[in-house]
């Protein structure tokens, strides 16, 4: 069965719907006119799979690992909390 | 006018004053402003700096030209150990784990980082009155707005609180800031410096950019931060900027100048914006320069093209901002609870309207309509870009339509404040090289080249300099 997704689900935003002034600006895109299919491979700013660099990991500094610690929201006994995660 | 940076560090060797004494008048400087520019002062930070280049200078050692000069950043860097809110409820209490690419180069050349600058929350507004930290107020009059979003940065150099600051510019946030309080903005091409360690809104278009009083301090910290860098692979090696590249008067002369007929035409310009820009126009023919009127696309076009893409990657990119492993998180009974209850508390409102637009768009059933298409009119922008680059070397342009407007005029109303960015947004999505200098119209004017064209923008600069 096909799930609809509301812009609320989707955003994790409360009560979230579409904008007026935002609606107005896609309603240009809407009526604008493009010669072409687009292409997905050319554009701006696209990076080359030639030019990507070397897959690894690196190691940040014992520095860093504590000021990510200490950024984290929640923690109890020296455990970071997190919440459960329910099923539906 | 003399550089900035150079004086400072003449006056640094000479010992005319010491770098705690330079520092500390910048910080209180900043403490008594009412300007409302600064999230965090990075005082026992800057003087711990400032009391090691003091100690280099008694021994006798050599500094560099950035040694000890101070400098702002907006509050969306990362600098190890340092606040990084992004003007936001969201991250106030956030410190930053590593140091961005561009701040680290200028702390290896020496400069000391003074203050975290206001800005609109997340880069999401023109005004940065969009900020948890209240409204910063223009440099030159209170009662207008510092423009934004990288506002509190272009009225710290203005007033001279910091000598340099670095902003950050997506649709125009360093552009209009720097012309709304008469200083030099310059959104550098697209891959020139570094985005690590910067808060992406928009990731296709977003750049990190100097902020300076004079040229001659844009292309210092330009050639400082600028090039290839392993953690930011949209980054390409690139070449100084020369000062005598920059002075080169008569070989600027030469250069071809284009402006966009339907960027004047509009009827939404201000009177007074128009009749300046025409006259600059005048002024640049009757010294010999060749000026062409060129077609555009409208300025709606942009404006939508610009903030539909914008907004589906701000939605992606702060889809990561949910509270489990940073930021305030709320209390809830579930995890999706705990999402939507702390992204609702701590999101301001134009955060949220832009990423609920982001969603929308790259929604099921629109994002064809919408998201999709407007990356094919990007690209036929930039194409056509391309095209003209080809006539002509520079194009000028108004930085806004209306004049600097007051405090609260534009908050209420986002679609006014969307279309305010007409004519900075489609050099974004070009991701070519502008300046906003303060000369020509009371907003300034916007210089702009093909891609990797800074040289010719900065020398065009100076050209005005001389004429206007």
């Amino acid at each position: 069965m096909e799930k609809t997704m509301t812009l609320e689900v989707l955003s994790s935003i409360k009560g979230a719907k579409s904008s007026e002034a935002v609606d107005q600006l896609f309603e240009v895109i809407k009526t604008a006119q493009v010669s072409g299919a687009l292409s997905l491979t050319e554009g701006v700013n696209i990076v080359s799979l030639d030019d990507l660099r070397p897959d690894e990991v690196i190691e940040s500094s014992e520095t860093e690992k504590n000021i990510i610690r200490n950024n984290f929201p929640s923690q109890k006994n020296g455990y970071l909390v997190v919440s459960k995660v329910i099923e539906e | 006018m003399v550089s900035e940076i150079h004086q400072i560090h003449n006056a640094l060797v000479s010992q005319k004053y010491s770098c705690t004494d330079l520092v500390k008048s910048k910080i209180e400087e900043i403490k008594k402003s009412t300007n409302n520019t600064a999230n965090f002062i990075l005082e026992e930070y800057a003087l711990e700096k400032a009391a090691a280049v003091d100690a280099k200078i008694k021994n006798g050692e050599e500094i560099g030209l950035l040694e000890g000069v101070p400098f702002g950043l907006k509050d969306v860097y990362l600098l190890q150990g340092q606040p990084a809110s992004a003007s936001s409820d969201f991250l106030k209490e956030y410190v930053s784990p590593y140091t961005a690419t561009a701040i680290q180069k200028l702390l290896n050349a020496g400069a000391i980082p003074i203050v975290k600058e206001n800005c609109d929350a997340f880069g999401h507004g023109s005004s940065t009155e969009n900020t948890v930290f209240g409204a910063a107020k223009n440099a030159i009059d209170e009662t207008k707005v510092a423009g934004g979003s990288s506002g509190g940065s272009a009225v710290n150099v203005a007033k001279k609180y910091t000598t340099f600051s670095l902003g950050g510019d997506t649709g125009g946030s360093i552009r209009q800031p720097a012309g709304y309080n008469k200083v030099y903005g310059l959104k550098p091409t697209y891959g020139r410096i570094s985005r690590y360690g910067i808060m992406a809104y928009a990731s296709s278009t977003d750049v990190v950019g100097p902020i300076a009083s004079t040229l001659e301090d844009i292309r210092i910290v330009l050639n400082c931060i600028s090039g290839k860098d392993y953690h930011d692979q949209t980054t390409y090696p690139s070449t100084e900027v020369s000062e005598n590249a920059m002075s080169d008067i008569d070989g600027v002369r030469k250069l071809k100048v284009g402006y966009y007929k339907s960027f004047i035409d509009s009827e939404a310009l201000d009177k007074g914006i128009k009749a300046d820009f025409i006259k600059l126009i005048d002024t640049l023919r009757a010294n010999g320069v060749e000026v062409n009127e060129l077609d555009f696309f409208e300025t709606n076009t942009l404006v939508s093209t610009y903030y539909t893409l914008a907004m589906a990657e701000t939605a992606s990119n702060l889809a990561r901002l949910d509270g489990t492993n940073y930021g305030n998180r709320k209390s809830a009974g579930n995890l999706k609870e705990i999402y939507a209850v702390t992204r609702s508390d701590n999101f301001t409102e134009e955060t949220k309207r832009r990423i609920v637009g982001g969603n929308q768009v790259l929604s099921q059933g629109h994002s064809e309509e919408i998201y999709l298409k407007a990356r094919g009119v990007r690209n036929e922008i930039s194409k056509r870009f391309s095209e003209e680059f080809e006539s002509v070397d520079i194009v000028l342009s108004p930085v806004s339509l209306t004049p600097v407007p007051s405090v609260g005029e534009t908050m209420n109303d986002p679609l006014a404040m969307y279309l305010s960015d007409a004519y900075t947004v489609g050099f974004s999505l070009g991701g070519l090289p502008t300046l906003t200098a303060p000369v020509g119209t009371e907003t300034g004017i916007q210089i702009t080249a093909d891609k990797d064209g800074e040289a010719k923008v900065l020398q065009f600069a100076h050209l005005l300099n001389e004429l206007v």
